[in-house]
C-alpha cells in the first residue's frame, strides 16, 4: 500500500509540473494568433460606425494589457482553478465546460468500451486462428474502418440510418420541443447517440483489435503458457486463464494513450453530428478566439489525460503486482 | 535482402499492400504527365457524373473541374503531406529519443516531461488550434502534424536506446573512446530503425487522414488540391453528386490501408519471431 | 419517420403537394404545436445591442418592435399604434399601445422606449451610433407617448425601426446595469409573443407562447425552438427527416436548397428577405498601388463571368449584380450605371493599356484573395476568380482564414489585395450600402465598414444630402447618382444579388411574410397538425 501511495505522491507532483507546462505553451500559443474575441464579436456583430464598440469591449475583457500581465493573472488563475470568463457566451468557462462534459463522457465511454470489447474479440479470435482466411478477414475489417475518414463515414451512416431507412435521429443528443419523462428522455438519448458511437467505436475497433491479436501471439510464445498445456489444461482454460490476462496489460494501456486522441476525434463526429460535447466547444472556441475558453478546455482535458494514465497505471499495477511501478 | 523479402512477402496483404502504394505513388509521379492542364482550371460542364461524358472518366465537380485531374495532382499533395509530416516528425523525435535514451539522468527527465506535455494534449485540438493560429497552408498543415506525431516516436526511440546502450557493443565503443555522437549515429541509431521504419509508415497513413480531416473542417490549404481538399469541397454536395466525396475518399482508404499493410509486412520482415508490434496512434 | 413504404410516402407527398396548392389561401390558423427552427447560435437573445444573423432571426419573436411593415415597406402598428412625423422631419411622435406588459408582469412604458434609444440603440448597438447619429433626445410627456427629437432630420429611421434593428429593452431591468453582462441577454424579459423558456448551451433554445400577448388569441404556435446544427449538410438532413421545420438565412448548402425546393414536402422561400437585399462583391484594396489605375480595377471587372457564378456557385439563388443596390432594393435602385459585361479579350486591352504587360511567365501581377469564412459560396467564388484571374495572366492567391483573422486582414491592419463577402444592403442604402462608400467611414478595426479605402467626395455629398433628404424622389435620384458614380470608380466589382432564403417544410404556414420573413414576430405563424 505504501508503494502505491508513494508512487501516486510521485505521479502527482510530475503531472502538476506537466499540466503547467501546457498551461504556459497554450497561453503563449493562444496569444501569437492574430485577432481576438472582440474583432469576432464586434465583425459578427454586423458593426459598422463605431470604433469605440471595440475599444470599449477590449478593455472590459483586459485583452489591452502587456502579454506577461495576462499570461502571470492566467497562472495564477489556473492556480486557483478560476478558468475565466467566456466573453462570447456570457458565462464562466468552468459553467460551460462542465456542462458539456456529460455529453463527450458519454461518448467516449461508450465508444471506448465498445471498440475495447469488440477489438477483445475480433483480436482473440484473429490469433486464435492466426494465418488463417478468418484472421486475414478480420485484419482486413480492422484496417478498412481504420482507413475510411471518420466524417465520412458518420455522413454515410447518417444518409443511409436516417434519410434513407429513416431508423435513427440524425444529430442532436436529444429530441426538441418536447416534454419527456425522464426514462424516455435516458431512451431518447440512447437513439441519438447510437450513430455518434457506432462512427467513433469503429474507427477505435482497429487499433484494439491489432493489439490484442498481438499481444496474444505474443504471450502464448512464452513459457508459462508452454507449462499450461504441457500440464494437459484445456484450450480454454488456458486461453482463459493465462494467455487473456496477460494479453489484456498492453490493452489497459492503450486505453489510457487514447483518451486524448479521442478527444480529439470526437471533434470532427461532434460537427457531423451536432453532438453538444466539449470537441465541438473548443472548435467553436478556436474560431471564434474565444480564448479563455479554449484555454480552459486544454488544460481540463489535459487534465483528465493526466489523471487517465495515473488510473491505467494503477491497474496495471493492479492487473500484474510483478510490474514494478514506475 | 533475399530473406528480407521472403519475410515480407509472407503475407500476400502485405504484397498487396505494396503493390497498391506503388500504384498511388505511379499516379501521382504520372499526374503532370497525364493531366498537364492546371487541375483548378473549369475544364467542362458543371456535375458531370463519371461516365457521362468522354474525357472526364470520374466526371466534374461544382465548378466543372475535372476530378480525375484533381485525384492525380491530390495524390502529390496528400502524398507530401504524410511524407513531410512524417519525416519532421522523425526528425525530432529521433532526436529527443537519442539524447533523452543515451544520456538519461536529469536530460533524460526534462526531455520526458516535454514529451509528456505534448503527448497529454488533445492532439486534433492541438493540430488544429496550431494551423488556425500560423494560418492553413501545406507548411503549416505539416509542421502541426509533425508536432503531435513526434512524441510517440520520441518514447520509441528512447525506449530502444535504453536497453542498447548498456549492450556490451555499445559499451565497448565507448570504452575505446567513440564519440557520443558517432556512438549514436553509427552504432545506436542503425540497430532501432527498424521498430521506427514500420510506425513511420503508419505514421504517413494517419498525416493523410488528419490532412483530410482539417480540410473537412474548412482549414486545408486552398491553393493546392489534395483529396482533403477535394473531399472539403464536394462535401456540401453531398446528397447531389456523392461522387465528389466518394473517389477522393476512396482514394484516402486504399492509400491508409496501403501504408498499413505495407508496414505490417515490415513488421514481420523486421522481425523474424513473428512479432507484430503495437499499432501506434 | 418510420420504415413506411416508400411509395406509399412518395403519393401521400404528392396528394399533400396538391391540397397544398389548392388550399392554402383559404385555411384558417390552428393553434397549437411546435415550429422546430435551425440557426447558429448565438452569443446573446436580444437585437438591441448585437445585430449579428441569428439573433436578427431569434430576438424579434421575444420582444416586439415599435412597427412592423405591410409588403409596400409602409409602417404597421406593433407596440405604437399611432405616429406623426413634423413637417420639418425633426420630430416623430409615437403613440404606444395601452396595457402592453413585460414578460415579468411590468408594464411597459414611453420611457422603456426613451431609454432604449438613447441609452442602448445610440451608444450600444453596432449601426446606432450611426443610425441614431441625429437623434437628441426622447421625451415622454406621458407613458403613452414618446416623441423622437432629431438636429437634422432622420428619415431612413422609419425602415429602422422595427423588432431586429430597433428593439426596445426593460428599462426596470438594464437601467443602471452593465449592459453586456446584464443576465437578462441570455434568459431576456420582452414584450413579444414567446417567452424565454430555456437555453441547452450547444443544442437548442426554447420559447413558449406568452399567454398575456397583447394581440389576443395570438400566437397560434405554443412553442418555438430554435435548434444549432453546425454541420451545412446535417441541416439538411434534418429538413429531409422532418427534425426540424424551418431554417433561415440560407440554412442549407445552396446545391442542397435546389434540390429541397424540387421535394414536395419543402418550400424554399425567395421571398422574406426584403429588409436584408444581400449583395455579394470582390473588393480592392485601393490603397495598393495596382488597384489605384481605374483600368486595372476596370479589366478586372470585364474578366468575371457573374452569370457563371450566379449559375455554378449559388445555383441560381442569385442574380448578376449590377452596382452597389441590389436590384431588389426597388425603391432605389438603378439600372443606369457604367456596365462591365464579360469580355476577357477588352480586360486584357485594359491591362495592356494600363502599362501591365505579361511577364516572361505569362503573368503580369501577383496579389492575394481573402474569402470571408464562414459559408462555402464564398471559397467557391474565390476559385473561380483565381481561374479567371489567371486566364487575363494574374496569379491569385488565397487565403482562407478563421473571421478573426479576415476581420484583421481586411479592417484593422488592412493587409489584404482582394477579398469577397456579402453585405446586407438592408432596407435603406443609408444603413446599408453608404457604410461600404462613405469616405468617412473608413475606420480601422470596424467590420464591414470602407475597407477599400474608397473616397469620393461627390460619392459621400450624395450619401450625406440622402441621409437629411425628407422628400422621397430627392432621396432616391440623390441614390441613383451615387450608384453611377460608384461604378464608374469600381471601388469593388458587385457580383451577385443574393436571395437571402428561407427554407420550409409544407406544414409551416404564415411564417415567412414580406418584407421581414424570418425576422418577423411570428404571431401569426401557425402550423398544420
Amino acid at each position: 500500500m505504501a508503494r502505491i501511495a508513494r508512487f501516486l505522491g510521485r505521479r502527482l507532483v510530475q503531472a502538476a509540473g506537466v499540466i503547467l507546462g501546457i498551461a504556459v505553451i497554450n497561453f503563449l500559443l493562444v496569444h501569437l494568433a492574430p485577432g481576438d474575441a472582440v474583432e469576432v464579436l464586434a465583425g459578427e456583430a454586423g458593426g459598422a460606425g463605431d470604433p469605440g464598440y471595440v475599444e470599449r469591449l477590449r478593455a472590459r475583457f483586459g485583452l489591452d494589457r502587456p502579454l506577461h500581465e495576462q499570461l502571470a493573472l492566467y497562472l495564477w488563475n489556473v492556480v486557483r482553478l478560476d478558468f475565466g470568463y467566456s466573453f462570447r457566451h456570457g458565462t464562466d468557462v468552468l459553467d460551460l465546460i462542465l456542462g458539456r462534459v456529460p455529453a463527450t463522457l458519454l461518448l467516449m465511454v461508450t465508444s471506448i468500451a465498445a471498440a475495447f470489447l469488440l477489438g477483445l474479440v475480433l483480436g482473440v479470435t484473429a490469433a486464435r486462428r492466426v494465418n488463417t482466411v478468418t484472421d486475414n478477414v478480420i485484419a482486413l475489417v480492422a484496417l478498412l474502418s481504420y482507413a475510411i475518414p471518420l466524417f465520412w463515414l458518420g455522413l454515410m451512416l447518417v444518409v443511409l440510418f436516417s434519410v434513407m431507412l429513416g431508423w435513427l435521429p440524425s444529430g442532436g443528443i436529444s429530441t426538441v420541443g418536447v416534454d419527456q419523462s425522464p426514462l424516455a428522455y435516458a431512451a431518447d438519448v440512447a437513439r441519438h447517440a447510437v450513430l455518434p458511437t457506432v462512427t467513433l467505436t469503429l474507427f477505435y475497433m482497429a487499433v484494439y483489435t491489432r493489439l490484442m491479436r498481438a499481444s496474444m501471439l505474443e504471450v502464448t510464445g512464452h513459457d508459462f503458457v508452454r507449462t499450461a498445456r504441457a500440464k494437459g489444461l484445456s484450450e480454454r482454460a488456458v486461453i482463459w486463464r493465462h494467455v487473456l490476462k496477460n494479453a489484456l496489460l498492453p490493452m489497459v494501456t492503450m486505453i489510457g494513450m487514447q483518451v486524448g486522441s479521442l478527444l480529439g476525434g470526437a471533434v470532427m463526429v461532434e460537427m457531423v453530428f451536432g453532438w453538444p460535447g466539449l470537441g465541438r466547444l473548443a472548435f467553436e472556441a478556436i474560431l471564434a478566439r474565444d480564448l479563455n475558453l479554449l484555454l480552459g478546455i486544454l488544460l481540463l482535458s489535459s487534465i483528465l489525460v493526466v489523471a487517465a494514465n495515473i488510473l491505467v497505471d494503477l491497474a496495471y499495477a493492479w492487473l500484474d503486482p510483478r510490474i514494478e511501478v514506475r | 535482402m533475399g530473406g528480407f523479402w521472403r519475410r515480407y512477402s509472407r503475407r500476400w496483404a502485405s504484397v498487396l499492400g505494396l503493390a497498391l502504394l506503388a500504384l498511388v505513388v505511379a499516379g501521382a509521379a504520372a499526374a503532370p504527365l497525364v493531366f498537364p492542364a492546371d487541375p483548378w482550371d473549369m475544364a467542362g460542364a458543371p456535375y458531370l457524373w463519371p461516365g457521362q461524358e468522354t474525357g472526364f472518366p470520374l466526371g466534374t465537380d461544382t465548378l466543372g473541374r475535372d476530378v480525375a485531374a484533381g485525384l492525380f495532382h491530390g495524390a502529390r499533395v496528400s502524398l507530401l503531406v504524410g511524407i513531410a509530416a512524417t519525416a519532421a516528425a522523425l526528425g525530432v523525435g529521433i532526436l529527443v529519443g537519442a539524447v533523452a535514451g543515451y544520456y538519461g539522468g536529469i536530460v533524460d527527465d526534462a526531455l520526458m516531461r516535454l514529451t509528456e506535455i505534448f503527448q497529454t494534449i488533445p492532439n486534433f485540438i492541438f493540430i488544429i488550434v496550431l494551423v488556425v493560429i500560423f494560418k492553413p497552408s501545406i507548411a503549416t498543415i505539416v509542421l502541426s502534424i509533425s508536432a503531435v506525431s513526434w512524441p510517440a516516436l520520441a518514447r520509441l526511440v528512447r525506449a530502444e536506446f535504453l536497453s542498447l546502450r548498456r549492450r556490451e557493443f555499445v559499451q565497448s565503443c565507448i570504452l575505446v573512446g567513440m564519440g557520443d555522437a558517432r556512438v549514436i549515429l553509427t552504432e545506436i541509431l542503425p540497430n532501432c530503425l527498424a521498430p521506427v521504419i514500420v510506425t513511420a509508415s503508419i505514421m504517413v497513413a494517419t498525416a493523410i487522414l488528419i490532412e483530410a480531416g482539417l480540410s473537412f473542417l474548412g482549414l486545408g490549404d486552398p491553393n493546392v488540391i489534395s483529396w482533403g481538399s477535394m473531399i472539403g469541397a464536394g462535401r456540401t454536395s453531398l446528397r447531389n453528386a456523392w461522387y465528389l466525396t466518394a473517389i477522393p475518399g476512396l482514394a484516402i482508404v486504399v492509400t491508409v490501408l496501403a501504408l498499413n499493410l505495407v508496414g505490417e509486412g515490415l513488421n514481420d520482415a523486421f522481425n523474424p519471431r513473428l512479432r507484430p508490434r503495437a499499432a501506434t496512434r | 419517420m418510420l420504415g413506411g413504404s416508400r411509395l406509399l410516402g412518395s403519393m401521400a407527398a404528392l396528394l399533400m403537394a396538391v391540397l397544398a396548392a389548392t388550399a392554402t389561401a383559404q385555411e384558417q390558423p390552428v393553434r397549437g404545436g411546435t415550429l422546430r427552427i435551425t440557426v447558429p447560435e448565438p452569443v446573446m437573445l436580444t437585437g438591441a445591442f448585437n445585430s449579428a444573423g441569428q439573433i436578427y432571426v431569434i430576438s424579434p419573436k421575444i420582444h416586439d418592435g415599435l412597427v412592423a411593415y405591410d409588403a409596400d415597406f409602409n409602417l404597421q402598428p406593433q407596440l405604437a399604434t399611432a405616429w406623426t412625423i413634423s413637417a420639418d422631419g425633426k420630430e416623430m411622435k409615437f403613440t404606444l399601445r395601452p396595457n402592453v406588459r413585460w414578460h415579468d408582469g411590468k408594464p411597459f412604458t414611453s420611457e422603456d422606449v426613451a431609454f432604449s434609444a438613447m441609452k442602448v440603440w445610440k451608444v450600444a448597438h453596432p449601426r446606432g451610433r450611426s443610425v441614431y447619429a441625429n437623434l437628441e433626445r426622447v421625451d415622454t410627456p406621458d407613458p403613452l407617448t414618446a416623441i423622437f427629437r432629431f438636429s437634422q432630420p432622420a428619415p431612413y429611421i422609419l425602415n429602422a425601426l422595427f423588432s431586429a434593428e430597433s428593439q426596445p429593452v426593460p428599462r426596470h431591468i438594464y437601467d443602471g446595469t452593465d449592459l453586456a453582462t446584464n443576465p437578462n441577454n441570455v434568459a431576456p424579459v420582452g414584450t413579444g409573443p414567446f417567452k424565454f423558456t430555456r437555453w441547452e448551451r450547444g443544442q437548442y433554445l426554447q420559447l413558449d407562447r406568452n399567454p398575456d400577448y397583447w394581440d389576443t388569441g395570438k400566437p397560434y404556435l405554443d412553442r418555438v425552438v430554435f435548434r444549432f446544427i453546425p454541420d451545412p449538410g446535417a441541416r439538411t438532413v434534418a429538413f429531409e427527416t422532418g427534425e426540424i421545420d424551418a431554417g433561415a438565412g440560407i440554412p442549407v448548402p445552396l446545391s442542397d436548397a435546389r434540390r429541397l425546393a424540387g421535394m414536395p414536402s419543402m418550400q424554399v422561400h425567395l421571398e422574406g428577405d426584403e429588409a436584408i437585399n444581400a449583395q455579394t462583391f470582390i473588393e480592392f484594396n485601393l490603397r495598393r498601388p495596382l488597384f489605384q489605375d481605374v483600368r486595372v480595377r476596370r479589366a478586372i471587372a470585364h474578366a468575371i463571368d457573374r452569370g457563371f457564378i450566379a449559375r455554378n456557385v449559388y445555383f441560381n439563388f442569385a442574380t448578376p449584380a449590377t452596382g452597389p443596390v441590389s436590384k431588389d432594393l426597388k425603391r432605389f435602385y438603378t439600372a443606369d450605371v457604367p456596365a462591365y459585361p464579360y469580355d476577357p479579350a477588352l480586360a486584357q486591352k485594359l491591362l495592356d493599356e494600363a502599362g501591365l504587360k505579361r511577364g516572361s511567365d505569362g503573368i503580369r501581377a501577383r496579389i492575394t484573395h481573402d474569402p470571408l469564412p464562414g459559408n462555402e459560396f464564398y471559397l467557391r467564388t474565390a476559385e473561380y476568380f483565381r481561374q479567371a484571374m489567371q486566364r487575363i495572366g494574374i496569379a491569385v492567391e488565397i487565403r482562407t482564414a478563421d473571421f478573426a483573422t479576415w476581420y484583421r486582414r481586411i479592417y484593422t491592419d488592412n493587409d489584404f489585395d482582394t477579398s469577397n463577402y456579402a453585405a446586407f444592403n438592408l432596407a435603406d442604402p443609408t444603413m446599408g450600402v453608404q457604410r461600404f462608400y462613405w469616405s468617412k467611414n473608413i475606420v480601422k478595426g470596424v467590420a464591414f465598414s470602407n475597407g477599400s479605402g474608397y473616397a469620393n467626395a461627390e460619392v459621400d455629398r450624395a450619401f450625406e444630402l440622402a441621409q437629411i433628404e425628407v422628400d422621397p424622389a430627392r432621396r432616391t435620384s440623390l441614390f441613383q447618382q451615387m450608384q453611377k458614380l460608384v461604378m464608374g470608380d469600381v471601388p469593388n466589382i458587385p457580383v451577385v444579388d443574393l436571395e437571402w432564403l428561407s427554407v420550409t417544410n409544407r406544414k409551416v404556414h404564415n411564417m415567412i411574410k414580406p418584407p421581414l420573413g424570418p425576422h418577423g414576430n411570428f404571431a401569426d405563424a401557425w402550423m398544420k397538425p
